[in-house]
Order: structure tokens, then sequence, then C-alpha cells
């Protein structure tokens, strides 16, 4: 199957309060298939949120390129029609839930009908029915990230980049987010890039984890996931999980060290 | 003694704390110097049915919302502007740092000079009383804007005119509205100062008042101009409220 998305040689520098400028990763490659649910795992500041953002157009590369549907999508100057799913879930306080989902199909030009039709299917496949008038301030933490899946599904992206989404959220809620975002995802049929610095969560989400060292930050390892679809939670307690785990853990553990 | 947690009831109290204090001072001070409230109610009461004060009010307050909507019709937009570009920031700056902390009352015989005492003069001391206080709220609201807000915006291939539209001006509600609010303070501020260098409205009444023998006329002026003062705040505070309902809870949050 043709990669759904290619990122090749991508290589970005920030400019330190020194003048050095290490790069936070470099020569980076890799491809996602067209409908998979690739993971990317790797330590705090190792450039997952950089990576995404590239991916995303939101900020340039200092060299190498990004292909989408293998046509380039690197260097036009605007953002790539992905949608995005923020860590802190930066919803605008000033609009309802369904401002909020209609934005981004506001900012596409659909007309009211097709806006409000929309808005309110992917309000309803995220469980927020009842909600549509409520701010974000009347939303729990995992209610407001439910409105930022749905806002990103609304505009029908080619990819769904998603950064730490359950990062900042409890270990109930997030649980039950994964499996909800698992629902979603069948029901959807996306290809979705899902950064993470969970083991665990990496595991029970993605068809394959791309395992990030630290700064600078290469593909130490890409791991194919060995359980079928679809998942539920019991898969979190069996020993090929546990297993799993614990071989990442040791290679994470491995390359801190380094 | 949990009545006296209520918020009101604690408010009430304070009040009639500082009603007692102000008539003992009243009575041991004597009229000429400071009238007490029980003096100082029926004078305003009387100024109220005579007519003549409630008139000369309206007329001040006129040409003070003149040049108080003024204010904010010219403040607001610089304030935002200097607030999101760096031309207008470097530019303006200065100035406005500079004027906002000038008296308005030593630019009076200045401004006299320049154009006479009239209708125009007054708008004019308003206008300069309050701009600046509206200019600067809105400038560090709008440099203030959390830029994740707009890094959405991007995301969405939001254009600029409709970054700004749909994510820049909205972000900056709350902050054009506490400078509404701190202007119009300082409007009416900049009104009772016009008012007593040229001798009209409500400030020309004070003026003459503070000639009187008593102090109860005068004080009943100032317990009014106090009344106007909050009614407009409070009025204000109101219209934050609706306008941008999510603020004030976001910051109750603690967000
Ligand atoms: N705009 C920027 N300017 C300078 N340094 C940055 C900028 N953005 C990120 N960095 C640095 O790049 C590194 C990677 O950041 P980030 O992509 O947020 O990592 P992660 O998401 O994996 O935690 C961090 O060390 C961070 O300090
Ligand atoms: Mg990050």
């Amino acid at each position: 199957m043709a990669a759904k998305l290619e990122v090749r040689g991508l290589t970005k520098r920030f400019e330190q309060g020194t003048g050095s400028t290490v790069p936070v990763f470099a020569e980076l490659s890799f491809e996602v298939a067209n409908l998979e649910f690739l993971a990317i795992l790797g330590p705090s500041g190792c450039g997952k949120s950089t990576l995404l953002r590239i991916i995303d157009g939101l900020v340039p590369a200092d060299a190498g390129a990004v292909f989408l549907d293998a046509k380039e999508v690197t260097g036009n100057g605007h953002a790539h029609g992905m949608g995005f799913v923020f860590q802190s879930f930066d919803l605008f306080p000033w609009l309802t839930v369904r401002g909020n989902v209609e934005f981004g199909m506001q900012m596409l030009n659909l007309d009211r009908p097709e806006c409000r039709a929309r808005g309110s299917h992917y309000i309803e496949l995220v469980g927020l029915s009842g909600f549509e008038e409520a701010y974000p301030y009347e939303l729990s933490g995992g209610m407001q990230q439910r409105v930022g899946i749905a806002r990103a599904l609304a505009i029908h992206p080619e990819v769904l980049l998603m950064d730490e989404p359950f990062g900042s959220l409890d270990v109930q809620t997030r649980d039950l987010l994964q499996d909800e975002l698992l629902r979603i995802w069948q029901q959807e049929k996306k290809t979705v890039i899902f950064v993470t610095h969970s083991i665990e969560e990496a595991l029970y989400l993605g068809d394959r984890i791309l395992v990030l060292s630290p700064r600078p930050s290469q593909i130490d390892r890409v791991i194919d996931v060995p359980f079928g679809r679809p998942r539920a939670d019991d898969i979190k307690t069996s020993p090929e999980f546990l297993e799993a785990r614990r071989e990442i853990w040791a290679l994470l553990k491995h390359s801190a060290r380094i | 003694m949990h009545w006296l947690r209520n918020k009101w009831t604690l408010r009430a109290l304070g009040i009639a704390c500082a009603l007692l204090i102000w008539e003992a001072l009243g009575r041991t001070v004597g009229e000429a110097l400071l009238a007490g409230p029980l003096l100082v109610i029926p004078e305003l009461v009387e100024l109220v049915a005579d007519g003549e004060m409630p008139r000369e009010l309206a007329g001040s307050l006129r040409q003070m919302l003149l040049g108080y909507a003024l204010a904010c019709c010219v403040g607001m937009p610089v304030g935002v502007a200097m607030g999101r570009s760096r031309i207008f920031d470097a530019i303006l700056r200065p100035w406005v740092n500079m004027l906002v902390v000038t008296s308005v009352a030593s630019l009076v015989p200045l401004l006299i000079v320049m154009v006479g005492t009239g209708f125009g003069f007054r708008v004019l001391v308003v206008f300069i009383a309050s701009v600046f206080y509206i200019v600067l709220t809105a400038y560090q609201g709008t440099r203030g804007i959390d830029p994740r807000w707009v890094g959405v915006g991007r995301s969405f291939n939001a254009s600029r005119l409709r970054t700004f539209w749909r994510i820049l001006l909205p972000a900056s509600y709350p902050f054009l509205i506490t400078g509404a609010r701190i202007g119009l303070v300082q409007a009416i501020r900049g009104m009772v100062v016009a008012e007593l260098y040229v001798l009209v409205g409500i400030g020309g009444l004070v003026n003459t008042a503070g000639l009187y023998i008593s102090t109860a006329n005068l004080l009943a002026l100032m317990v009014t101009l106090m009344a106007v003062g909050v009614t407009a705040n409070e009025a204000l505070r109101y219209v934050g409220r609706r306008v941008a309902p999510w603020h004030e809870e976001r910051y109750a949050n603690g967000a």
C-alpha cells in the first residue's frame, strides 16, 4: 500500500540562548500507511510537538520534506489542512461547543447548513449531544478534549495529528477517552499520528510505534504492535501486553542513559 | 454569629458605621466644615426636588458621554493596533505613557487658550481624561492574548483578517470592557474638572456651593457625583458579564 504520509529527512534546529543550535531532530524519515494508527513515543523535550507542527505546516523545517499522498506539502506557506488535536485542548473560551466545532469548517467557507449538520454529527460522535450551547469553562477536561477531537474531525482532514491529547487528564478519564478514540477511529476511518510519552497508551492505541531517542532525536526503533482490532481494555493486563511494555521500557531506559 | 458572614449584612453594617462616624465628626467640627448626613440627606432631597441640579447634571452627563464615546471609538482601535503591531507600539507608546500620567487639570489652561471654553472644550477635556486609560488597557490586553489561540487559527488556515475578527477581537473583549470602565470613571472626573474651570453644569454648582456657609449643599452634590460614578461602573460591569460571560468564570476557576 502506498504511504498516506511520508516524512523524509526532516531536520529542525532552534536557536538557544547561547547562540548554539543543537538540532531537535536530524534526518528524521518515516512513512504512515493509509488508515494507519501510528503512535510516536518519546521522552519529553525530544521534539514530538515540533515534529507534529512541522507536519501540520505550522512551523517550517530546516531541511527535509513532508509528502501527503506522494505530493510535497512542505514550504507552501500555509497549514496543510490536517486535523490537529492539542495537548492543552486550546478551545476558544468565547465560543460554545458548537461554535468551537464549527470554527474550522467556517474557515473552509462551508455554507451554514453544512456546518450545522456536520457540527451536530461530530458533537454526537464524541458523545457531547446536549452540550452544544455550553461554554468550555462549563466542561470537564475530558469533555473539552472531546470538543477538540470533534473540531479536528469536522474539517474532514486527510490525517489526524494528536499531540499528547490525553496527557493532562486524570487516569480514569484518560482510559475512557482512549476507548472512545478507538471507537471514533474505527467509525471515521482516518490516518492518525498520535504522540505520547506513555508506553501503555502507545501500545494500546497504535498499529505501530515509533520510538524516539532524546535530543537530538532519532528513530530508535519501530515496533509493530501485535494486538488485533477491535481492542478492549482487558488486553492491558494480558501477559503479551505487559511483556511488550517491559521491552519498550528497557529500550527507553537504555537510550536515556546514553 | 453566622449572620455576620453574610455579604449584605456586612456591607450594610459597614455603611451604617461610616454614616455614624460621619455624623459624629460633623457634630464635632460643625456644619461649616463638615455637615453630617442628617443635614446632607434632606439637602439632597431638596436639590433633586428643586429640579435645577438634575437639569445641570443631565447636561453635564450628555457632554461627558459624547467625549467618552469619542474616547472609546479612538482609544480601543488604537490600543488594539498598538498591542498587535510593533510599528504602532513603537510610535505611540512613549506618547501614551507620558500623557496617561499627565493630570488633565494641568492641561486645562492650555486647552482653554487653544479651543476656548465652550462645548468643544468640555468634550475635549473628558476625551483626554479617559482616552489614554482606554488605550493602555486595550494595549495590555491584546498583547497578552494567548498565542495558542492564534496557533489554532493558523492550523485551520484562518486568514489574517479572520484571525483578527474571530480570534484577536473576541479574546480582547474583557480588556476592552475593563478599559471602558476605567475610562468612564476618568471621564466623569474630567467632566467635573472642566466644569470647575468654566463654571457650568454640575461642576459649576459645586463651585458655587463652596461659597456657602454650610457644607451640606456641597456634600449633597458630591454624594450625587459618587452615585453617578458607582452606577456607571456597575452598568458597564453588567455589560461586560453579558458580552463575555466566559471571562469571569475562567478566572474564578483559577485558569
Ligand atoms: N519556538 C521554539 N524556540 C526555541 N526552542 C524551542 C521552540 N519550540 C520548542 N523548542 C525546544 O525544542 C525542544 C523540543 O520541544 P517540543 O517539540 O515541544 O518537545 P516535546 O513535545 O517532545 O516535549 C525543547 O527542548 C524545546 O525547548
Ligand atoms: Mg509536546
